[in-house]
């Protein structure tokens, strides 16, 4: 039990170190809104200008955006560690595999909590869908679906974290294996827009927490390779 | 030796597999010819999955034991692996032709499942590539193995939920619904040619597999002899 | 394409695949042992 608790609250200790080193540089997270928000842009372009369409592809568009924007977001809060040799060094410490997983993990859940959100609210104004009418389901959605990017990039972004080519190696292993993620979220928020007339909803973030789930637990399991000869 | 007679035994296997296929067992009466080529798309990616699990049950088999070999069957796996893989969607591209009319349909999950196999082990290869020294690469090799094997029934998963939940019409027309000529040979059949491909599958592990321990061992030689280099410099200067 | 062009073309890049595949194997093979064999 105690042992639990101290592995909290270093997790919780590694996270707030990552948030306070991105909040100082502030700006860093401030591009990868930008980004997001630009991708929204061209998808308009790509796909409009007719609303009607663009209304139908919004889901898919929000998430598409989120998951880019995310991997901008995760490969740069393992760069924060490669500068001198961070990770190693926190890797000496007796401190638990799991507990430096979830710190890193959480600090990217931060991070993609705050790019759900601000997308979200970009795609209602861009492409003329109702958030409003259906904010609580879709704030679960987003939440669910920032649990499983952050979970799984955090993981691809340690293992890639000294690979050569990594700038493209990182989104080429995680969006594969996102995949199941997209399709849920998607078909979640796309269930939501509409007032669920079908009733899948509540199916659609059943999958998500099993996604979630077996992402963290999977994560969580090995990130201690990783930090031993990663 | 025995893998050379494994090889002939694996050959001849597929030749006569394959002839029974084209030529002696009944198209079907709905799909007609091209339903011939079920037959080593089904067998392909049968062995796809098998490659794919040994990669994976290889990865946890180094985290455990530390030791090489386990990481040769790894690579040995995740190579014969893809190329199962792709021979899977080239021969549903195939048949999709003429029995749906499109060489892709979006809600088969099979299909989908099988072309995001392919993605998750060509970056499992591309990783390997990328990362030189041995240790750290089998490390790195195993736990994404194992991430991406624990992804695959998620994602057979939601596709078919995502299929099931669209509302629209069945994949092709109806009539276009498997119905074999002669049940039981198509079923002979498809066990023969499965038989075939998996010793052919079982030879390309084993030479596989020993490719990758012969340039294990060349590149152990080759850091021994750099390491060894450095020292006679180190000691003579 | 007729039908039977499709199964010539699943079967033909299917069984094509495997012999090429194994070919190279077996250079690949050739190779490393042969310079196993320099090296010693």
């Amino acid at each position: 039990m105690s042992a639990l608790r101290r592995d909290a609250g270093i997790a919780l200790a590694i996270a707030r170190k990552d948030a306070l080193s991105e909040l100082r540089g502030r700006h860093a997270t401030v591009s990868t809104l930008f980004f997001a928000a630009v991708v929204l842009l061209l998808f308009g372009f790509a796909l409009g200008p007719d609303a009607e369409r663009l209304a139908d592809a919004a889901p898919g568009l929000l998430w598409l955006a989120v998951m880019f924007a995310g991997i901008l977001a995760v490969n740069r809060l393992h760069l924060l560690e490669t500068d001198d040799d961070a990770l190693e060094q926190l890797a000496l410490y007796p401190v638990s595999r799991r507990a430096i997983y979830a710190g890193k993990a959480l600090g990217g859940l931060a991070v993609m909590l705050v790019l759900g959100i601000v997308v979200l609210g970009a795609v209602g104004i861009l492409f003329a869908v109702d958030v409003a009418g259906a904010v609580v389901p879709l704030l679960v959605t987003i939440v669910l679906g920032a649990i499983g990017i952050a979970a799984v990039g955090t993981f691809y972004a340690g293992v890639t974290v000294r690979l050569r080519a990594r700038e493209v190696m990182l989104p080429l292993l995680m969006l594969p294996v996102l995949a199941p993620l997209l399709l849920a979220a998607v078909k979640a928020t796309a269930a939501a827009f509409a007032g669920d007339p079908f009733g899948e909803l509540g199916a659609w973030l059943q999958l998500l927490v099993a996604f979630d789930v077996v992402m963290v637990v999977a994560g969580a399991a090995t990130y201690g390779f990783l930090l031993e000869d990663g | 030796m025995m893998t050379r007679v494994l090889g002939a035994v694996a050959l001849v296997a597929v030749v006569a597999a394959t002839f029974v296929a084209l030529r002696v067992v009944p198209p079907d009466v709905n799909q007609g010819e091209a339903q011939r080529i079920m037959y080593p798309h089904v067998a392909s990616a049968w062995l796809a999955y098998l490659s794919f699990g040994v990669t994976a049950l290889a990865g946890i088999g180094w985290l455990w034991k530390r030791d090489l070999r386990f990481d040769a069957v790894a690579l040995a796996g995740a190579e014969i692996g893809v190329i199962f893989t792709a021979f899977a969607i080239w021969g549903g591209m195939m048949w999709g032709q003429p029995v749906w009319g499109v060489m892709w349909q979006w809600e088969d999950p099979r299909l989908t499942t099988t072309a995001l196999l392919l993605a998750l082990y060509v970056g499992y290869l591309l990783l390997r590539r990328l990362t030189d020294e041995p240790e750290r690469r089998a490390t790195r090799a195993a736990i994404v193995g194992i991430v991406a094997a624990v992804d695959i029934p998620i994602v057979h998963f939601s596709v078919e939920w995502w299929r099931g939940l669209h509302q629209t019409a069945t994949i092709g027309s109806p009539d276009r619904i498997l119905n074999p000529a002669a049940p039981m040979a198509f079923v002979g059949t498809l066990l023969g040619m499965l038989g075939a491909f998996t010793l052919a599958w079982l030879y390309l592990m084993i030479r596989r597999y020993q490719l990758a321990r012969a340039e294990a061992a060349r590149e152990e030689a080759a850091r021994r002899g750099h390491l060894l280099r450095a020292r006679i410099i180190e000691l003579t200067e | 394409m007729t039908d039977v062009g499709f199964v010539i073309a699943a079967y033909g890049v299917i069984l094509g695949g495997l012999g090429l595949y194994t070919l190279s194997l077996w250079r690949r093979l050739r190779a490393a042992r042969d310079r196993d064999d320099e090296a010693r």
